[in-house]
């Protein structure tokens, strides 16, 4: 990834006069945090990052920016906003547009092709974090670790991030400007990443989320920090009536989890943020992840692909498959 | 909710229906210790005049603010209790009806365990109703006009009706002449009268009423709105031949370049027609029509030195620059009289119905006795060497029908009299000919049906009980393979023609309307119709009805009978000039609501709109219902993520705590 063109260009879109700012990546403070950056102005874009660190989905802040009360006779600023995706951010994206939570013209896409990101857990374990940051790049088929002027291999079978083994769309889905070279796709793995769920008998698999979701904190990271998680009147923090009590216990959080999983289904694009930002390390990527593979295999649809989609949720052909109804 | 709420609960005996099976007596004592309820009273009939009685008095007496009856399904008597709560001065949708017949006496043997569960669903409307908000319904103006879908009989007889009561009708026919199928046949059963010497005056008069405006040769493209305001668009499309020059002489067609080359659709693809033609010699209206198919000069650009038609009409009509028209128009109701399909008797390969020229239809046989036919009414066939006077004529009934192996399991309800008609006639045409008749059972279930089946019978057709496995050629003869099941012999009966009594289907584009007026089929692929016995012509769409065989096979004087019910059920908003919204409607939440738009996918009733609001300074979209159209099912709230559209009365903090007081949730 040549950076100076990512920043370059990115300089360009922020001095236009209908952009509001730039959303990217920049280094973080330590080890291999990177944070999300607004950037203005053109001096902004030189703090641009695009690297094997930059898991994180930006298309949750196109929704997450709070729409407050204008005083009487202000005008809201239309202006639009300038985004980097990877291909899985732009399914997110993508999907926003199919469910009218933003409008494609108030969106810059700027598309990264991804070769794949890093574990960053992985890579921590193996090469523990330090206080200042370091840098990780695309190296051919892996990574490189740079850190105290020193080079270390990362293969990629190690430390490739699970949702990049099972990536159909390395390539943004859509963009209006795209930095870098389209990346060739890789093949996938003959498992479909959740081999080891569908393995297990329905006791197994009790037994198996019963203890995953005991140890739900109920942080709500996996809703905030999932793009396509943005009502603002979430039905889970409501009283009346009260769908899921605050309670912090197997049932409750059974409920909560599940909620969120049918509330995903035929919408989660698979971009894996609330697996990674889970502090109870609950494999929320395999909960979502059987949802989609449910709506791909049995109604043939996979979610923010095609911007003109109709909303699968909302969407119903009398010959759909129906096997499932008791 | 400004009162406390005092509740009433009656608990019907329904006769014995209820109290064979419940202890009603029980349930009443139970309610009484229930929170909120002032009087609980059992009464053998709640529905009769005093059991009605019984609840107002108690709502003037014991001023009660909330009625719970415990009877039938809401389906039955909800409109019967709110009317009667209403009469006593309460908001009518202060009423909840615990089902405990349907869902209760009548699926349950045990008294003690059914009398337990009545308890439970009392208790649970007990929870509900409290939780009950008032409901203003609206009323709004009804454009008294009716659209018609189709110009058979049904739709022909339907027009005719709604005109005649003085108001517009819009008459839609997809082909260039009104009849429909009636038109094709030739004498109707049992009576014997020719059809069209009944149908032609109809079909006249239906052009001619100053009431109706005809629309053939044209198709609805789109209809919005609702029951009093429909929007409707229609095609009429281009016939090449102007309207109101066209004088019907028929120069064009004898003149045509392609004369008598194109297989006619009115004879069945028995008999020939010109690229310009009438499709039949009553045709109304009595107009020339281009098929854009066959016409050399439409299709390839040009017609020998110059288009025929076009020199030898003397009227000057035709018009090859003629455009497809859009007509757009509004109505207060829909009429759907599509009609059906013959089954294809290509279907059943058994019978050869493609390999042999002499094994037709009963459509067809329709054509062939016709005086108007392509034979003019003469029945010959060819036999591979000469043409003869079929002597040997076997009928085939049940071809299509009672079949479940092409997916039909009804009964046509026509084929059995349309084949014993036939049969009459080609015994009074070829009096030595040996017919016989291969059933699996006959019904003769209507008005003189039985008597005409006697007749018959006396005349000398044979009928023998047995489906035919196979039929197939030897020499000149066909050889029909069956077993005669009543003296079980297995019989190789030779003959000259085989008449195959195809059944009805429903029409193949039947979709098309489908999607325009949102209505659903029954298991047998039909119209499905709102209710079977006592909504035999509503849809659930309101202020669309059905006549005729779209909705199901049905013969003539059944289809007559349905289209005026049709007729009058329509009439009723347009004689009213206003329609009543239900009040039981979805409602946004719009600070909630996140404009995402899936409910307005999934709505069926197309009532859910987005629109612009401004939200504290920010424009941003959120779904309106249209109470209207809104039919109040909940689609759209099952469909909402963030629960900001939900249905009046059904709201979930009203229904949880109903559920939750069955004992489901804690």
């Amino acid at each position: 990834m040549d950076l100076e063109q990512l920043r370059k260009t990115a300089a360009e879109v922020v001095v236009r006069e209908d952009v509001k700012y730039l959303i990217g990546w920049k280094q973080g403070s330590y080890g291999y945090r990177v944070a999300p950056v607004f950037v203005e102005d053109a001096s902004g874009a030189a703090e641009l990052l695009f690297s094997p660190l930059c898991t994180a989905n930006l298309a949750t802040y196109l929704t997450l920016v709070e729409k407050t009360p204008l005083p009487r006779g202000q005008e809201a600023d239309k202006r639009k906003v300038a985004l980097l995706v990877k291909g899985c951010d732009s399914r997110a994206v993508t999907q926003l547009i199919v469910e009218h939570g933003i409008n494609r013209d108030q969106v810059i896409v700027v598309g990264c092709p991804c070769p794949g990101v890093v574990d960053t857990e992985k890579l921590a374990e193996k090469y523990p974090e330090q206080g200042k940051p370091a840098e990780v790049e695309w190296n051919g088929e892996n990574f490189v670790l740079l850190c105290d002027d020193k080079e270390t291999e990362l293969p990629r079978d190690q430390f490739l991030a699970e949702k990049c083994r099972l990536c159909r769309h390395p390539n943004p889905v859509i963009s209006d400007i795209t930095v870098g070279e389209p990346v060739e796709p890789w093949t996938l793995a003959d498992d479909n990443g959740v081999e080891e769920i569908e393995g297990k008998n329905l006791e197994e698999r009790q037994a198996y989320w019963e203890e995953q979701f005991s140890k739900c904190i109920r942080c709500y990271s996996c809703r905030n920090v999932c793009p396509l998680c943005y009502c603002q009147d979430c039905i889970l923090d409501r009283l009346n009536p009260t769908w899921v009590n605050r309670a912090v216990n197997f049932s409750e959080n059974t409920a909560f989890n599940i909620a969120r999983a049918f509330h995903l289904a035929g919408r989660c694009i698979e971009c894996g943020e609330c697996e990674r930002v889970c502090p109870a390390n609950i494999p929320l990527g395999k909960l979502n992840r059987k949802m989609a593979r449910e709506v791909r295999d049995k109604y043939g649809f996979e979610p923010g692909v095609d911007p003109e989609a109709e909303p699968f949720q909302a969407s119903f052909k009398p010959d759909d498959p129906e096997d499932f109804i008791l | 909710m400004t009162d406390k709420p005092k509740v009433g609960v009656y608990v019907c005996h329904c006769g014995i229906n209820i109290s064979a099976t419940v202890d009603v007596e029980t349930v009443a004592d139970y309610a009484l210790k229930l929170p909120n309820v002032e009087v609980a009273r059992t009464y053998s009939y709640m529905c009769s005049d005093p059991g009605q009685v019984l609840i107002k008095n108690d709502i003037k007496e014991h001023g009660l603010n909330r009625i719970i009856v415990a009877s039938c399904s809401p389906r039955m008597h909800e409109p019967t209790f709110r009317k009667a709560i209403q009469e006593a001065g309460l908001n009518p949708y202060y009423l909840e009806m615990a089902n405990i017949r349907e869902q209760c006496s009548w699926v349950h043997e045990d008294m003690e365990e059914a009398t337990a569960k009545s308890k439970k669903l009392v208790a649970s409307a007990v929870a509900k109703v409290r939780l009950l908000e008032a409901l203003e319904s609206k009323e709004v103006d009804a454009e008294p006009a009716a659209l018609i879908i189709g110009a058979g009989i049904a739709g022909i007889q339907a027009a005719l009706d709604i005109a005649d009561a003085g108001f517009k009708v819009f008459l839609v026919e997809k082909t260039p002449s009104v009849g429909g199928r009636m038109a094709q046949l030739d004498k109707t059963f049992p009576t014997l009268d020719c059809s069209a010497c009944i149908l032609t005056p109809k079909m006249v008069d239906c052009a001619s009423h100053p009431n109706i405006e005809l629309l053939s040769y044209s198709e609805v493209e789109e209809i919005g709105g609702y029951i009093g305001n429909f929007d409707v668009k229609v095609r009429k499309k281009a016939r090449y031949v102007d309207f109101d020059k066209c004088t019907g002489c028929g120069d064009c067609a004898a003149e045509c370049r392609v004369k008598d080359r194109f297989p006619s659709e009115f004879d069945q693809g028995m008999g020939k027609r010109s690229a310009i033609y009438l499709p039949f010699p009553q045709a109304v209206p009595a107009k020339y029509t281009i098929d854009p198919e066959s016409c050399l000069y439409l299709t390839r650009g040009k017609c020998g030195k110059g288009p025929k038609c076009q020199e030898v009409c003397k009227a000057e009509a035709i018009n090859f620059e003629q455009e497809d028209e859009i007509v757009e128009f509004k109505v207060g109701a829909v009429i759907v009289a599509t009609g059906f399909d013959p089954f294809d008797a290509s279907r059943k390969p058994e019978y050869g119905y493609n390999d042999y020229p002499n094994v037709i239809t009963g459509m067809e046989m329709e054509r062939l006795v016709s005086a108007s036919g392509p034979t003019g009414g003469k029945v010959k066939v060819f036999n591979g060497e000469e043409e003869i006077e079929p002597k040997e004529v076997a009928f085939i009934k049940c071809v299509g029908s009672r079949d479940a192996s092409v997916g039909n399991e009804y009964c046509s309800r026509v084929c059995c009299m349309y084949v014993a008609k036939q049969a009459h006639l080609i015994r009074d045409k070829i009096p030595d000919a040996n017919i016989r008749v291969y059933y699996i059972d006959v019904r003769a279930f209507g008005k003189g049906f039985e008597e005409f089946y006697d007749r018959v019978r006396r005349e000398n057709v044979r009928y023998i009980r047995g489906n035919p496995s196979e039929i197939f050629k030897r020499g000149n003869k066909l050889v029909v393979k069956v077993e005669d099941t009543l003296t079980a012999t297995p019989l190789e009966d030779e003959v000259d023609l085989v008449v195959l009594g195809v059944g009805l289907e429903p029409r193949a584009d039947m979709r098309e309307i489908m999607d325009l007026l949102r209505l659903s089929q029954s298991p047998d692929r039909f119209f499905l119709e709102a209710h079977p016995k006592l909504r035999p012509v509503d849809t659930a769409t309101e202020g669309v009805f059905l006549a005729g065989c779209c909705q199901g096979p049905k013969d003539i004087p059944d289809t007559v009978a349905q289209a005026k019910g049709a007729a009058s059920s329509a009439m009723i908003p347009l004689a009213r000039g206003k329609v009543m919204i239900s009040a039981q409607v979805a409602e946004v939440d719009e600070a909630t609501c996140r404009g995402c738009g899936f409910c307005v996918n999934i709505c069926p009733y197309t009532a859910i709109e987005l629109v612009k609001i401004n939200r504290f300074g920010h424009e941003v979209e959120v779904a309106r219902v249209n109470e209207a159209l809104c039919k109040g099912c909940g689609s759209c709230s099952a469909g909402c993520l963030s629960d900001s559209i939900q249905p009046k009365s059904f709201r979930d903090r009203q229904i949880l705590p109903q559920i939750a007081a069955l004992g489901v949730l804690k």
